[in-house]
Formats: C-alpha cells, sequence, structure tokens
C-alpha cells in the first residue's frame, strides 16, 4: 500500500489532480491556499479556480455561562463551513494546545469564546497557522432565542455582508474587516450551503465598537425566482439574531500569541471597571469623618454672635 | 490658645488625605467615565505590519464578487451610540441598502436569490420556537385589543350614564309638569265656578294625551293584594318573579318583624302558592 502511494504521488505531480485517494494537502503560503499543481499549469496571478476553503474551528473554554454557550451555538448554526469542538481547558488555553488543535482537525481560522469570572466574554479570532490574531471583549449580547427577534432563515444559506464605511479609516479596520468577512462568509461550493441568499450580516463600527446583527430578507412574493423591479421596494428586514458587541483589545502578530500590532488606547478592562465602582463606594466613611471635621473647623473658625434672647428663660 | 492647636491637627488630618487621594490620578479622571479620558499613551499601532498582515492574509485581488458576497455601505452621520432606536435604525438602513445593492447585483448575473415559496428546509430556528414566537404576537396583540376595547366600554359606560340621568331627569320634569298642569286646570275649574261648558276649553292644554297612558298593560290589582299583583305575574310571563321581589313588594322593606308572615284577609282563601302534587316540598339534598 505505501509503496502504491509513493508512486502515485510521483505521478500526481505531473498529471494534475484535485481529489486524490491520498489526499495532498494544498500548499499552505502566505499568500493563499495553492494547490501545487495549479502554480504549473497557469502561470498569471489569476487563480483560475479561487476555492474557498475556509474552515472555522469554534470552542470555548470551561465555566462558560448559558447565555455564552448559547451565543456560540447560534453561530455554530450560522457558519456552515465551522466544526465545533470541546471546550477547552482554560489553564492551556492561549499557546501551544489551541494551535495543536486547530492544526488537528484541519481548520484554518478559529473562534475561541473565553468566559472569565462567569461575567465577561472574551473573543479570540484567529487565522491559523501564522495568522495574525485578534481579542475582543464581547458585550450586548442577544442570542437567537429571544421571542422578540422573530425572524428566521434557510440554515446554511449565503450571507451577505455588509461593512460600515469606517472600516477603511485606518489599518486596523481594514485588516478587521478582511477577517471578518473570511471567517464569516460561507465559500461558495460548500457541501453544506443551500442556494438562496436570504440573510444579511450587518458589521458597522460604532463607538469604536464592532457591533453585529443578522437580519432575514423578507419580500412579499409574487413570483419565485427572479424579481420585478418594482416588489424590491417592498423588501423588508426582520431581525434574526444573535445580537452582540465587540470591543477590539489587542491585535497579535502570530495565531493565539506573537508581537503586538495594535492595542486598543480606550479599552479599561471590565475588572478595572469594577474595581473602579467599588472604590467609589468604598470611601463614604472616609468622606463622612472628613466632612465632620470640616464643618467642626468652620464653626470655630466663625464662631456665632452671642444671642440676644439666649438668656431669655433662663431662671 | 487652644483654638490654634485643634486647627493644626485637622489641618494634618486634611493634607494627609489629599496626598492618598493623589497617588491615584489617572483612575480618579475615569471614574467618571467608563472609558479612560487620556488614552493610555503605551498604545500600539504598528501600521506597517497590520498592513503586511493584511496582505498576508486576503485572497487574491480578482477573486470574483460571488465569493466575497461584502458591500460597503456609506455611514453618513455619526450615531450616538446610547440613543438605541436611532442606532438601531442605523444598522437596518445599512442592511437595507446593502441588500438593494447586492440583489442588483446577482440580478444582473442573473442568479435566483429569493427562496420561493415552495422551497421547504431546515431553517435556523426551529419549527416549536417559532410557535412561541406566534403565540407571544398574538397576545400581545389580544391584550392592546382588549385594552381598546375596555377604554371604548369605559367611555361608553360614562356616556351612558350621563344618557340615563338626563332622561330620568326629563321624565321628573315631565311628571312635574304634568301634576302642575292638573293643579292649573283645577284651580281653574273652582275659579270658573264648575262649569260644564267650559269642559273642552279647560282640558284643551292637555292635548288629550292624558288619557293615552303607555299601552303596557298593568296587571289588575286587588286592594287587599299587600303583593301589589307580584305574585300572580308567573302566568303573565311563563316565569316566576324573583322570590325576593315577590316577598319585598308583599311585606315591604323593613317594618316590625313579627308581621311578616301573617295572612291578610285576601290570602287566607289564596291557594296559589300550593302545588297539587302535596309532600314534595323539602331540599332535595336533604338526606332521608
Amino acid at each position: 500500500m505505501g509503496k502504491r502511494k509513493r508512486s502515485e504521488k510521483a505521478e500526481a505531480e505531473a498529471v494534475p489532480k484535485k481529489e486524490d485517494v491520498a489526499p495532498e494537502r494544498p500548499v499552505r503560503t502566505l499568500l493563499g491556499w495553492k494547490d501545487k499543481n495549479e502554480i504549473e499549469a497557469k502561470d498569471n496571478a489569476a487563480s483560475p479556480v479561487f476555492r474557498n476553503k475556509e474552515k472555522v474551528l469554534v470552542t470555548c473554554s470551561r465555566r462558560i455561562v448559558y447565555r455564552y454557550r448559547h451565543l456560540m451555538l447560534n453561530l455554530v448554526s450560522l457558519l456552515p463551513h465551522c466544526k465545533k469542538d470541546n471546550k477547552v481547558e482554560s489553564k492551556e488555553t492561549k499557546g501551544a494546545t489551541l494551535n495543536e488543535l486547530v492544526e488537528l482537525k484541519n481548520c484554518s481560522s478559529c473562534l475561541f469564546f473565553e468566559c472569565r469570572k462567569a461575567k465577561d466574554l472574551y473573543l479570540w479570532m484567529t487565522k491559523c497557522p501564522n495568522g495574525p490574531s485578534v481579542k475582543f471583549l464581547v458585550s450586548a449580547v442577544h442570542t437567537m432565542e429571544e421571542l422578540k427577534l422573530t425572524g428566521n432563515h434557510l440554515k446554511g444559506s449565503r450571507p451577505l455582508l455588509t461593512f460600515s464605511s469606517n472600516f477603511e479609516k485606518d489599518a486596523y479596520w481594514k485588516l478587521l474587516k478582511e477577517m471578518l468577512l473570511q471567517i464569516f462568509e460561507t465559500p461558495k461550493d460548500h457541501r453544506k450551503a443551500k442556494p438562496f441568499h436570504d440573510h444579511v450580516f450587518v458589521f458597522s463600527i460604532v463607538d469604536d465598537h464592532i457591533w453585529f446583527r443578522n437580519y432575514q430578507i423578507s419580500v412579499p412574493h409574487n413570483e419565485s425566482d427572479k424579481l420585478p423591479r418594482g416588489s424590491l421596494d417592498k423588501m423588508t428586514l426582520i431581525e434574526v439574531g444573535p445580537r452582540f458587541c465587540l470591543n477590539p483589545i489587542k491585535i497579535f502578530g502570530g495565531s493565539f500569541g506573537g508581537p503586538t500590532l495594535y492595542e486598543n488606547p480606550l479599552y479599561v478592562s471590565p475588572n478595572q471597571i469594577r474595581a473602579l465602582q467599588k472604590k467609589k463606594k468604598a470611601g463614604t466613611f472616609a468622606k463622612k469623618v472628613k466632612a465632620k471635621t470640616r464643618r467642626k473647623m468652620h464653626e470655630m473658625a466663625s464662631p456665632l454672635e452671642p444671642d440676644e434672647f439666649a438668656d431669655m428663660w433662663k431662671d | 490658645m487652644e483654638l490654634p492647636l485643634v486647627n493644626d491637627d485637622t489641618m494634618i488630618d486634611g493634607e494627609a488625605e489629599y496626598l492618598s487621594e493623589e497617588m491615584s490620578p489617572s483612575e480618579s479622571e475615569s471614574e467618571e467615565d467608563v472609558k479612560l479620558a487620556e488614552p493610555s499613551k503605551t498604545a500600539v499601532n504598528n501600521r506597517d505590519a497590520l498592513l503586511d498582515k493584511l496582505g498576508d492574509i486576503s485572497w487574491p485581488e480578482n477573486v470574483e464578487w460571488i465569493h466575497k458576497l461584502s458591500i460597503d455601505i456609506d455611514q453618513e452621520q455619526e450615531v450616538d451610540v446610547n440613543d438605541d432606536l436611532a442606532r438601531e435604525l442605523a444598522f437596518y438602513t445599512q442592511a437595507l441598502e446593502g441588500t438593494r445593492q447586492a440583489f442588483e447585483k446577482l440580478q444582473s448575473i442573473g442568479l435566483p436569490f429569493l427562496r420561493p415559496a415552495d422551497y421547504y428546509a431546515e431553517m435556523v430556528k426551529t419549527d416549536s420556537h417559532m410557535e412561541k414566537v406566534k403565540s407571544r404576537l398574538l397576545a400581545e396583540k389580544q391584550k392592546m385589543v382588549e385594552a381598546e376595547e375596555r377604554r371604548k366600554a369605559r367611555e361608553a359606560k360614562r356616556l351612558s350614564k350621563e344618557v340615563q340621568s338626563q332622561k330620568l331627569k326629563e321624565r321628573a320634569k315631565q311628571k312635574k309638569d304634568d301634576i302642575e298642569s292638573v293643579k292649573k286646570w283645577r284651580k281653574q275649574r273652582q275659579q270658573s265656578g264648575f262649569a260644564d261648558d267650559g269642559a273642552d276649553k279647560a282640558l284643551d292644554f292637555e292635548d288629550g294625551k292624558v288619557f293615552e297612558r303607555s299601552k303596557k298593560k298593568r296587571p289588575g290589582v286587588s286592594p287587599g293584594d299587600r303583593s301589589g299583583g307580584k305574585a300572580k305575574q308567573a302566568f303573565g310571563k311563563g316565569k316566576k318573579p324573583k322570590k325576593g321581589d315577590v316577598k319585598n313588594s308583599k311585606f315591604g322593606f323593613g317594618g316590625k318583624k313579627g308581621l311578616k308572615k301573617q295572612n291578610t284577609a285576601d290570602t287566607t282563601n289564596d291557594f296559589g302558592g300550593f302545588s297539587k302534587k302535596g309532600a314534595v316540598g323539602g331540599s332535595k339534598k336533604r338526606k332521608r
């Protein structure tokens, strides 16, 4: 068997084959995914068959709260090109373990939900193996199970992505936009992808946060496939969910580590916020004592005039 | 002499406290704001490296749009984060604009993009979940409708009360007028010495309607009947009058206690309340 494989491999280099019994992994160069064979076949920069072979690994840490777990599951249902994996032990998070896991599952990016203190959710978005990674703080989470989000769409249909123009303002926004595009857009000929386009994602930057929304496109039906221009105006959007807001903390050069390429100057960690609030409350007693002494001083400094009527009822 | 000593002590205490407060300047600034008032100066923003990485990971330049399916929308106005409605509206308009543009592109390429009505496949939310959503929406609508109805009923009641009171007033007035007119007539007749030939004249102002009372048939009530005819109403209407009514009309409200169930001249011979069948009485629930 082994010998046969080797001989087959030798032949495969000469004859371009797409799928094999022993599949040859496409070489992951820095410039993308290129099948060895195709480099020799065509030399133009245009890859004739650009196949989006994006696979996302979605995992979370242990001790994740139910709300964030539901958010993760919602995202799993939204991305048909993802693989959900078991919970990862918290101590071995950043660094080698996760990278190995991603390699093992043959994925090209990873969404890792890290929940700390059962209150804060951090989302790591990484492009493996060498890619940049981003750590976000997730807030304002609403899952799809909320009854106020009434829309529904096909599971696995390819979404339309809309980005606000703010994403062109700075280098880090551009990088984030590219990562979001690659991770959230279902590959075109994916096995689990369904044909029509009936929902749209919104990524918009407001107040230096990335807000995510997912809407169902609903059009009153007159004809099935192609739509006369007129009814395009009656298109309405119904929110499907989930909703969340990402606050970028840091961008690293490597996957789950590496040199810091960007640090958000306006970011305050939730621990700090809570500490400040506690400090505010903690000073009340000291402030009271201070106020008392101040009052005493004031009274001493400005003595009252002797009251004329003080002795009136004295006997 | 005592005063300055005391002053010194308090001053020292005050100074010590001021010092301790100064220890954390940056944090005290941001006590008001959740964000740091001054952005931390150690922030890294390595634009070149970022752009390098961007070049690394991005797809080749001439990838067709169909793979990306992404639209860039201009965000014209600054949206206030805390104004929920405006923010959501901004997202909605962005999505709407994006879909319009995308659909135009897709139409030009010629691909189907809308789900036909008969395409059934697995949806992202289960049917049972959508049932819950539907029931909640219906419940909300129902609540609104009920609230509307209650309000209308309240208004109508108020109005009807007014209308009723008006009618009562009118009737009372009418009655008063009638009595007045009769009195006047009597007076007139008295004054004119009971002359008979003036009968027609005198009755003119009553317009002949006095004898045309309401055509409701009033049952004949014998003078000795204390219940005012209510005991015999059964045959006329086919329904027994309410027991309380009968008793009330016969025995009145209140009054001497003992006389309530005594016979009158009329009722001694009245056997209407007894049935032929004899001792059928007694509550059915009573054990035998």
